[in-house]
């Protein structure tokens, strides 16, 4: 074996507040993951590692960083500035840090008035007195998606991301220059712009997501008539789990507006979209396009009618935007940092 | 007073800080969740239908748990077929997850990720030969295929619905699943031979933990036979039985400022202060905790195994880190033998997959047993199927005083032992990690 020409790069992972799905999804790239080494050192992977935040220190630099996760404590978002202080290029990984996530519809409940900070700091006072306890990190005064704290160069989005964009990011940003026939099996799973990036050896432009280019319909295997929206139905109800469009047998799905790249994993298996990739490229705001979209194919137009088709529709907030909230929707957001 | 803090910790779900106060005197350990995870507040107000879907961000089996409450709440029977499904599922997931832990603990002694060149240059021992590492990961890889297949992804699955499942499988997915649940078999009983020549007994590689144990300490799991919660105290002897729905008549929740996770207790007479909580009102719930129960199981290699540990260790219940380690092996045998069972076409397919709920309920319950113990859920919703109030036992929680004593307990031995601050890190995330 000859010497490498190219120095392995350094490589962090971590989640903030999520559920390890994402980190799993890193180790589901099968039997691959143990030849990562091959091209990357894993120099900070606490969930694996056992990895403490005060050894990135010891660091100088760090190539490329998967963050996972929501921001919901002060602890994820020392983390999350300490990561990207120390890292060439930063990656949200997943739902929750790409866009807040499920953690983030917390913000429409009233947790605060009963969880918050400022009333557990002052109880976890008083009891200091009588006997020494640990303090916990205070909580943030709402879940955000980690374009809102740092600057992001990349978004792998999913919940949890899919195996095939993983790999390719991993490929494309950890691993380049590694192996041409790898870079071309991630090649061929990306949209247009990035592929051409990396197999040109240069990264993608900043700013990409390794995802789809159209909307979720796009890749559906369902079939579409074009029919209009006649009646509401929720997934607990009768409706042919295979063949026709979701949307059009009056279930919500959400594949209109949300970023191609799953395959329409969700639809194939019977479900409506719950939009987990975020919204797709040319659209401003997920939520005000379901409304507009559903509206304007009402099948009638009879006020009393639409009135009563409306009046069923429940929890459009926890729906459009189920893995969204603190980032994409208008009403809600906050800018990221770009 | 010194005080030290480990954060975060290898292979927990939850994010985890360990705060330890000490001087010559006193030494007391805290086993702290840093971070809220606000199920009560992502629930509320939605759809009831959506919440196997969310509530999988717990784990797997949640999702499972969170259909059966469906049923039950829009009062429908799934058909036999999504009954399977579901359980194949299940088994697919308990398979998964006690392999990934046994992964886990035999790459503790090396970075996984190092490639053998820079393992060599650094003189690093070779405790567990890699190919054995790379046979383990793509047989999690192959749990994780069924489960996909099964469950429409791995992690955060979609498939089961209020009434049953949500799709047919195809005809290429019998032979796929019956071809993996075979192999999955046969490395079951060849890592269970490298388990005990190299890893469990005495003088192996988990000699050092031979001691590590907690106080007897009762255990709660779901019986086989009829589906009711069992409540055994630590001598093995029943204290209580009753239907899932009573749990948090008899199981109380407590809450410390110093954690996000509040412990999980058996109601009885000082229930005020955590401190007056005596042993016997704390349980324990996974695989050990579901051994403890001494009955003979029905997987023939699984019970074969069941009796080697008690060959080795004695018979249950126990309490040890090393009996939890083996009970990993014992459910892992089991679950290979069931997914063998369970994944023939004949059991998977079947006229219906759904029954379809004729009208909104407002209430229902679902228990099961996943791989890390038993979980509960319980729904409450307003008429038009919004949620209002949302009640989850997870294993964080009825596992919570478990882990503390024994954090505490790995922290004693590490002082007295003198280890160094590494070594006691490493003790604490090894002896949590089989529980």
């Amino acid at each position: 074996m000859g010497t490498n020409p190219v120095p392995n790069k350094k490589l962090a992972i971590f989640t903030a507040t999520g559920c390890r799905a994402c980190e799993n999804a890193i180790l589901d790239i099968h039997y691959q993951v143990s030849s990562l080494a091959r091209c990357a050192d894993i120099a900070f992977w606490p969930y694996m590692l056992g990895s403490e935040v005060r050894d990135l220190e010891k660091q100088e630099s760090i190539d490329v960083c998967f963050f996972a996760g929501a921001i919901r404590t002060s602890s994820d978002r020392e983390a999350a500035l300490k990561l990207r202080e120390k890292s060439r290029i930063m990656v949200a990984c997943g739902a929750c840090a790409a866009f807040g996530g499920m953690p983030g519809l917390v913000n429409i409940s009233q947790w605060s008035v009963v969880s918050g900070q400022s009333q557990r700091t002052m109880d976890n006072k008083q009891q200091t007195n009588e006997e020494e306890k640990p303090e916990l990190p205070p909580l943030e005064s709402r879940v955000l998606g980690l374009p809102q704290i740092v600057k992001v160069d990349y978004l792998v989005p999913g919940c949890p991301p899919t195996q095939n964009f993983l790999w390719a990011a991993i490929q494309s940003l950890v691993c380049n220059g590694q192996s041409p026939a790898r870079l071309s099996f991630a090649a061929s799973r990306l949209p247009e712009a990035i592929a051409q990036a990396i197999t040109s050896g240069i990264l993608p432009p900043k700013g990409s997501i390794f995802a789809g280019e159209k909307a979720v319909c796009a890749s559906c295997s369902r079939v579409k008539e074009e029919k209009r929206f006649e009646t509401y139905k929720r997934p607990y109800q009768a409706y042919e789990e295979l063949g026709r469009c979701l949307l059009e047998q009056g279930l919500v799905c959400q594949g209109i507006t949300t970023q191609e790249g799953c395959g329409g994993l969700c639809t194939a298996m019977g479900q409506p979209c719950r939009g987990c990739f975020g919204k797709a490229e040319a659209i401003f705001d997920p939520g005000a396009k379901m409304v507009s979209a559903i509206s304007s194919t009402f099948d009638s137009n009879d006020a009393q009618e639409i009135a009563a088709l409306v009046d069923d529709i429940v929890d459009l907030v926890g729906t459009f935007y189920r893995y969204t909230l603190p980032t994409q929707c208008a009403l809600f957001s906050t800018p990221s940092k770009d | 007073m010194k005080n030290m803090t480990f954060e975060p910790l290898r292979w927990q779900e939850d994010p985890v800080r360990i705060t330890v106060f000490h001087d010559t005197e006193y030494l007391q350990a805290y086993f702290q969740v840093s971070a809220p995870r606000d199920i009560e507040w992502i629930c509320k107000g939605r759809p009831v239908e959506e919440l196997p879907r969310i509530l999988t961000i717990l784990s797997p089996p949640h999702h499972l748990a969170s259909a059966m409450a469906l049923d039950r709440l829009f009062e429908v029977e799934p058909p036999p077929l999504a009954v399977n499904m579901r359980e194949a599922l299940l088994q697919a997931h308990v398979f998964r997850h006690h392999l990934r832990k046994l992964y886990f603990l035999l790459s503790s002694w090396q970075n996984p990720f190092l490639d053998y060149k820079t393992r060599e240059s650094r003189g690093e021992q070779h405790m567990v030969p890699s190919h054995i590492l790379d046979k383990i990961m793509h047989h999690v890889s192959l749990s994780q295929e069924t489960a996909a297949i099964l469950g429409g992804r791995c992690d955060h699955p979609l498939s089961a619905v209020a009434g049953g499942v949500s799709r047919f499988l195809k005809e290429d997915h019998y032979h796929r699943l019956s071809e993996i649940a075979e192999s999955c078999l046969k490395f079951g009983m060849r890592l269970g031979k490298f388990l005990r020549d190299e890893i469990f007994g005495d003088g192996k590689a988990l000699d050092g933990f031979q001691n590590l144990q907690i106080e007897p300490m009762a255990s709660l799991a779901l019986a086989e036979k009829d589906d009711n919660v069992v409540l055994r105290d630590p001598v093995e002897k029943e204290m209580d039985r009753f239907s899932p729905d009573m749990i948090f008549e008899k199981i109380g929740l407590h809450k410390e400022l110093w954690t996000h996770e509040p412990f999980a207790y058996v109601k009885g007479q000082s229930k005020d202060e955590i401190k007056n909580i005596f042993n016997s009102q704390f349980f324990f719930v996974g695989p050990l905790a579901r051994l403890n129960s001494g009955e003979e199981l029905g997987s023939p290699l699984a019970e074969e195994e069941r009796q080697r540990l008690i060959e080795a260790l004695g018979p249950f219940p126990h309490f040890g880190v090393v009996a939890a380690y083996w009970s990993l092996l014992v459910e892992l045998l089991q679950a290979a033998e069931k997914m063998t069972e369970l994944y023939a076409e004949e059991k998977l397919t079947g006229p219906d997959i759904r029954t379809i709920p004729s009208e909104m309920g407002r209430e229902g319950y679902g228990a099961l047993e996943s791989p890390q113990g038993l979980i509960y859920h319980h729904y409450q919703t307003d008429e038009r199927g919004i949620v209002e109030d949302i009640e989850v036992l997870d294993t964080a929680t009825e596992n919570n005083a478990l882990h503390c004593l024994l954090t505490q307990k790995a922290v004693e031995v590490s002082m007295a032992q003198g280890k160094t601050r590494e070594e006691m890190k490493n003790l604490i995330e090894m002896s949590l990690l089989p529980f």
